[in-house]
């Protein structure tokens, strides 16, 4: 368990970004969901999650990207995931997610398909 | 406190004999729901108050229900509710703050059986644990009284100490609660199928249960039915999730024979009842003659493979996304074939996923502890290699199923022809 105090949320170019830690799992997920809810209110629905240092996520970590992709569905707005390494890449692979929650390779390429308000 | 700022040394003793009452060490030898009690029956005692009561929060229905109470039995016993936000107990909760309401009627408190008994003023505190609100601490006095803060200070003592034993509590019955859920779904005893051999593994992790299961049934077609599936979270939430997406695809299972409409018909049913949960499933269709199986995948690892005198491997299924995230996904079927002797593997991400390495690291360790071998042995083989003895975080569920060889037939015609003669 490496619990992290808190997950950082920057403006970047006027896009919320949330860096994400480098282990998703149970004992974090539930902080990186109140981020994700920071993040959305302050970027009005449009946000970036930067999962650049993330190696692990396992199912709880995907469960509250997938619970912040679906609330920009009806809420209306938009969530971009950076995903750079294989690894994370790979988990979303298998659970089908890369062919739904939009993700860029890296976080200019991200905030070049998502300018700031 | 303010203890220091008083004079007359009587109240002081007597405030410190009362905190002493609250804190007393010897309580903590009693169980949870002994200490709740008793800690009622002390705070009425050192306030000099008629009533004391704790409602607890139920989570799901956001309402306070009556859980204990000393010279209040009725609160209980006609299990009453109280809205979040509304009434006497009802804003305390909402408002995290202590509340005290000198004149008792109905314009000020919700519940009938309080001003009904005769309660003319009443002091409640919230009961928070772990951030949060778990539950309202109140008494009340059936003579017309002034709380002050000092009783305050004495009821959010006793408060704490029972938020701390309530906490303790519902832990406990979760996770007795979920253990035992979880092993009336997940049997450790599998049908016996002519012609195939099954053995299984369920070990919770660290956390107590999760959301792993496991299932094999057959169908009136005579095929074999194989599910293994993982709602994310754990304890007795995700048992419960578990439990209704099992009961639910066995349903859809007797309905369609094609494993991608099972999978969508679950999918569209955890999306409208249960839209917040997400779940991965795996479900494979094995034909009679067990030759070959239609797997399909909700977002879940593929099968591993081992035919007799090969390397194991993953099957080839191309991946389908995850339950409980998009609405009418169509998701692929792959034909696996299973030649005799050969050995398929189910397992769930507790089993290949370590922290600091890629899953492709866990998956190709897997494929090189599968072998060939009798389904029990494989079980053996796969936890003795994957798991060793290190605790589990996560649960682990793994699934093995075995197509028998063919017997040597010259041998068993000799037999056969022995017996005839």
């Amino acid at each position: 368990m490496t619990p992290e105090a808190s997950f950082p949320v920057q403006m970047v170019s006027g896009v919320p970004v949330v860096t994400a830690p480098e282990e998703i799992d149970i004992a974090n997920a539930d902080r990186l969901r109140a981020a994700l809810l920071g993040a959305a209110v302050h970027g009005h629905g449009r946000f970036v999650v930067d999962l650049t240092r993330t190696r692990f996520c396992d199912t709880a970590g995907l469960h509250a990207l997938v619970a912040a992709h679906r609330r920009t569905l009806t809420e209306g707005g938009e969530v971009l995931l950076v995903i750079p390494g294989p690894g994370v890449l790979r988990v979303f692979e298998i659970t089908g997610l890369d062919r739904v929650i939009p993700h860029a390779a890296s976080l200019e390429e991200a905030l070049a398909q998502m300018p700031g308000i | 406190m303010e203890v220091t700022a008083r004079v007359d040394p009587e109240p002081v003793e007597a405030r410190l004999r009362a905190i002493q009452s609250i804190m007393d060490a010897a309580l903590s030898g009693l169980d949870d729901r002994e200490l709740l009690a008793e800690l009622l029956d002390r705070i009425r005692g050192v306030l000099g108050a008629d009533t004391a009561a704790v409602l607890l929060l139920d989570f799901s229905s956001g309402q306070l229900i009556a859980t204990a109470a000393a010279g209040l039995e009725e609160e209980v016993r006609q299990g009453v509710r109280i809205p979040v936000g509304r009434g006497f107990a009802g804003r305390i909760a909402a408002g995290h703050q202590p509340v005290i309401l000198d004149h008792v009627d109905h314009t000020t408190v919700l519940n009938p059986i309080l001003w009904a008994k005769g309660i003319r003023s009443m002091m409640g505190v919230p009961m928070v644990a772990g951030g949060r609100v778990v539950g309202v601490m109140h008494v009340g006095s059936l003579t017309s009284r002034r709380f002050t803060g000092h009783d305050i200070e004495l009821l959010q003592m006793a408060a704490d100490r029972a938020a701390t034993a309530v906490q303790s509590m519902t832990a406990q019955a979760d996770r007795i609660a979920a253990a035992a859920l979880h092993r009336s779904l997940v049997p450790t005893a599998l049908p016996a199928v002519a012609g195939a051999e099954l053995a299984a593994r369920y070990v919770p992790g660290d956390g107590g249960v999760g959301g792993d299961w496991y299932d094999v049934f057959t169908l009136p077609s005579g095929e074999l039915c194989v599910v293994m599936g993982d709602v994310a979270g754990f304890g007795l939430k995700a048992a419960v999730i578990m439990g209704r997406m099992r009961s639910a695809l066995r349903a859809y299972a007797l309905e369609t024979t094609d494993p991608a409409e099972v999978l969508a018909r679950l999918d569209r049913k955890m999306q409208h009842f249960e839209p917040d949960a997400m779940a991965t499933v795996l479900y494979a269709v094995i034909d009679p003659a067990l030759e070959e199986m239609r797997v399909c995948l909700a977002g879940h690892f593929p099968p591993v493979i081992a035919r007799p005198g090969r390397p194991a491997e993953l099957a080839r299924v191309t991946p389908g996304l995850v339950i409980g995230v998009s609405p009418d996904v169509r998701r692929p079927v792959a034909t696996v074939a299973i030649p005799p002797g050969a050995l398929a593997c189910f397992y769930t991400d507790g089993l290949i996923e370590r922290r600091g390495e890629i899953i492709d690291d866990g998956l190709a360790r897997l494929c090189r502890a599968v072998t060939a071998e009798p389904a029990e042995a494989a079980c053996a083989a796969v936890m003795r290699a994957l798991v060793g003895s290190e605790p589990a975080r996560d649960d682990i569920a793994l699934l093995m199923f075995r197509r028998q060889a063919d017997p040597p037939v010259t041998r068993i015609a000799g037999q056969e022809a022995d017996r005839d003669a």
